[in-house]
């Protein structure tokens, strides 16, 4: 009995890798490759089960066979729902398998939706839900569903407000109506597999952090200088008020998103920005920052330079200081070499005398 | 430094109880002004960053400066009463008047130095470089106050002042506070501390006397003055 029991132990344990060999594809297609082949879910929902043998040729995936991801496959027709695939099978860093080498898969787990997934949140997303499943293609091809113009609508697919925002924003119009390259989509300020949630002290729209990540397109002249944008601001902004105090931890002062807006971002020429003239005593107003804002708040500039010469009376001022302070250093130095000098021929008089 | 064997010195007194505990209220709080203010004008620099780490952070520092600025003003409200309505501070304040003699010791004093003339300048209780660091303190601390206050009540100010008054404000702030620094930390330090003619510090802030050997050698004219009137 003993030993049957072993044996029959032995080849349950052989048996999925004894079977494990390739289904052709072909085989697959007997019924995924119909179309219109769907079932019923418990939900009620109607599930597509049609697979266009097209799209997954011309995926980066052309040369993979359905069990290669579908392992859980092992006879045809199976009898289970396959299980979701899982794409760390191949996408981990020392992979044999030609997959990318990589581990993004770990900054992912960390992320705000790898967190969230794994806690059993069904809507946070797995790598399918922005990848694509059989079409996924490489990033840098314009029909991926992470190409850059592609992302926007992507994480639309959940953020439906936010997306909704961002096409009417400067940012949204560049990148999307414009195809400017160098405007942002979502994850160039959000970042990508290691997205956290804005709270968090470490997400790249952090308050302590927002300024960095504006400042990466908006302090480089190759990136936003091309177009007629200052890229003075950022640097400006960190040593004014506001910038000291963010730079220094404190969580009350604005920084660029509390002035500028976040995913509703417009020029300040443009009457909706909250930064165009006639907005902003309404924009430093608000109740936690300037409340009883008035329109002296929009009189000068706001990113003001008193080192150059167009800030008139305050660039001025600002020099006067300047030269004023070497004076009172150079009076300083000269007084004390003079008292000196004085003292040493007090003290040598002194000793002549008696 | 040269005369310090002889212990029978007799002591006259130069600075009252009252001005000695102004002076020490003045400097603490202008100290702790100083540096709460340097850290901010610094920022930037590992010098700054050290200080406001020093003082607990950015929000921090701007209380302690605060209640340091509170303390300045109540004594220089203080003292504005004490020169106006009491007969000591109003006396003591028109010997800081500034004349046209202490341009004259500053031009003979210079000619002394460089050795073109042989006379000293004779000063009464206050010499021109007493005069003009009282004076520096005085104009400065009344910018800095004034443009303090802008700074700190800023919303009430801006119902008034336009945007650009305020980085105005901003610059004539930091620019004044940097000057009375280097004119008390660095001139009148080293008047009162480094000098030879101190080192390694003058007691007057403390003791409130001067002895009447060094009186006649630092302030010829009030020697005689206190020494005429007790014969």
């Amino acid at each position: 009995m003993k030993f049957t029991h072993f044996l029959l132990l032995i080849l349950i344990l052989l048996m999925p890798s004894g079977l494990n060999a390739t289904i052709s594809i072909q085989k697959c297609m007997i019924c995924h490759g119909k179309p219109g082949f769907k079932k019923v879910e418990e939900s009620g929902k109607m599930k597509e089960l049609y697979v266009n043998f097209s799209v997954l040729e011309n995926s980066v995936h052309k040369k993979k066979v359905c069990t290669d991801c579908h392992a859980d496959v092992v006879e045809i027709p199976h009898r289970h729902t396959p299980e979701k695939v899982k794409c760390i099978r191949c996408h981990y860093k020392g992979n044999p398998e030609g997959a990318p080498q990589s581990d993004k898969y770990l900054e992912y787990q960390k992320s705000v939706h790898g967190r969230e997934s794994e806690k059993g949140n069904p809507k946070a997303p797995v790598c399918q839900e922005c990848h694509g499943n059989h079409d996924i293609r490489h990033t840098k091809d314009a029909l991926s569903r992470v190409s850059k113009l592609n992302v926007p609508k992507t994480c639309g697919r959940c953020h439906m407000d936010i997306y909704a925002q961002y096409v009417k924003s400067i940012h949204g119009k560049s990148l999307l109506v414009e195809h400017k390259q160098d405007a942002p989509s979502c994850t160039d300020c959000h970042g990508e597999h290691n997205i956290l949630a804005p709270e968090e002290s470490e997400s790249t729209v952090n308050p302590v952090n927002v300024v960095k990540t504006c400042a990466h397109c908006h302090e480089s002249v190759d990136i936003v200088g091309k177009y007629g944008i200052e890229t003075t601001q950022v640097s400006l902004y960190e040593h004014s008020f506001h910038g000291i105090a963010v730079k220094y931890g404190s969580k009350k002062v604005a920084n660029c998103a509390s002035c500028h807006g976040t995913h509703n971002i417009l020029p300040p020429e443009d009457p909706d920005s909250p930064v165009n003239i006639n907005n902003i005593p309404k924009t430093c107003g608000k109740p936690e920052c300037h409340p009883g804002a008035n329109k002296n708040y929009a009189k000068g500039k706001i990113h003001v330079n008193p080192k150059s010469r167009e800030s008139g009376v305050i660039y001025w001022t600002g020099l006067f200081f300047k030269y004023l302070t070497i004076l009172t250093m150079m009076a300083l130095v000269i007084h004390i070499l003079l008292d000196l000098n004085r003292r040493s021929k007090e003290w040598r008089e002194q000793k002549k005398k008696p | 430094m040269e005369d310090n064997k002889n212990k029978n010195e007799e002591f006259v007194e130069r600075m009252n109880l009252n001005l000695r505990i102004q002076h020490i209220i003045l400097f603490l709080s202008l100290i702790i002004l100083a540096i709460s203010g340097l850290a901010l004008y610094f920022h930037d620099t590992w010098f700054g960053r050290f200080l406001i780490q020093l003082e607990g952070g950015i929000e921090a520092r701007g209380k302690i400066h605060r209640f340091s600025a509170i303390v300045l003003i109540i004594l220089s409200i203080y003292h504005v009463i004490y020169i106006v309505f009491s007969e000591e501070g109003h006396s003591e304040f028109s010997k800081l008047l500034v004349r046209l003699q202490d341009f004259k010791d500053f031009l003979t004093d210079i000619l002394y130095t460089l050795n073109i003339s042989p006379n000293h300048a004779e000063f009464e209780k206050y010499s021109y470089r007493e005069k003009f660091q009282y004076w520096g303190v005085g104009v400065g601390v009344i910018i800095m106050i004034f443009t303090g206050l802008i700074l700190w009540f800023q919303d009430i100010a801006m119902a008034v002042l336009p945007k650009w008054c305020i980085d105005l404000t901003f610059v004539i702030h930091g620019g004044a506070g940097l000057v009375i620094f280097f004119l008390l930390f660095i001139w009148h330090l080293y008047d009162v501390h480094l000098s030879p003619f101190n080192f390694p510090m003058n007691s007057v802030w403390l003791t409130g006397k001067i002895s009447l050997d060094k009186l006649r050698k630092t302030h010829y004219k009030e020697f005689l003055k206190i020494t005429g009137e007790r014969k």
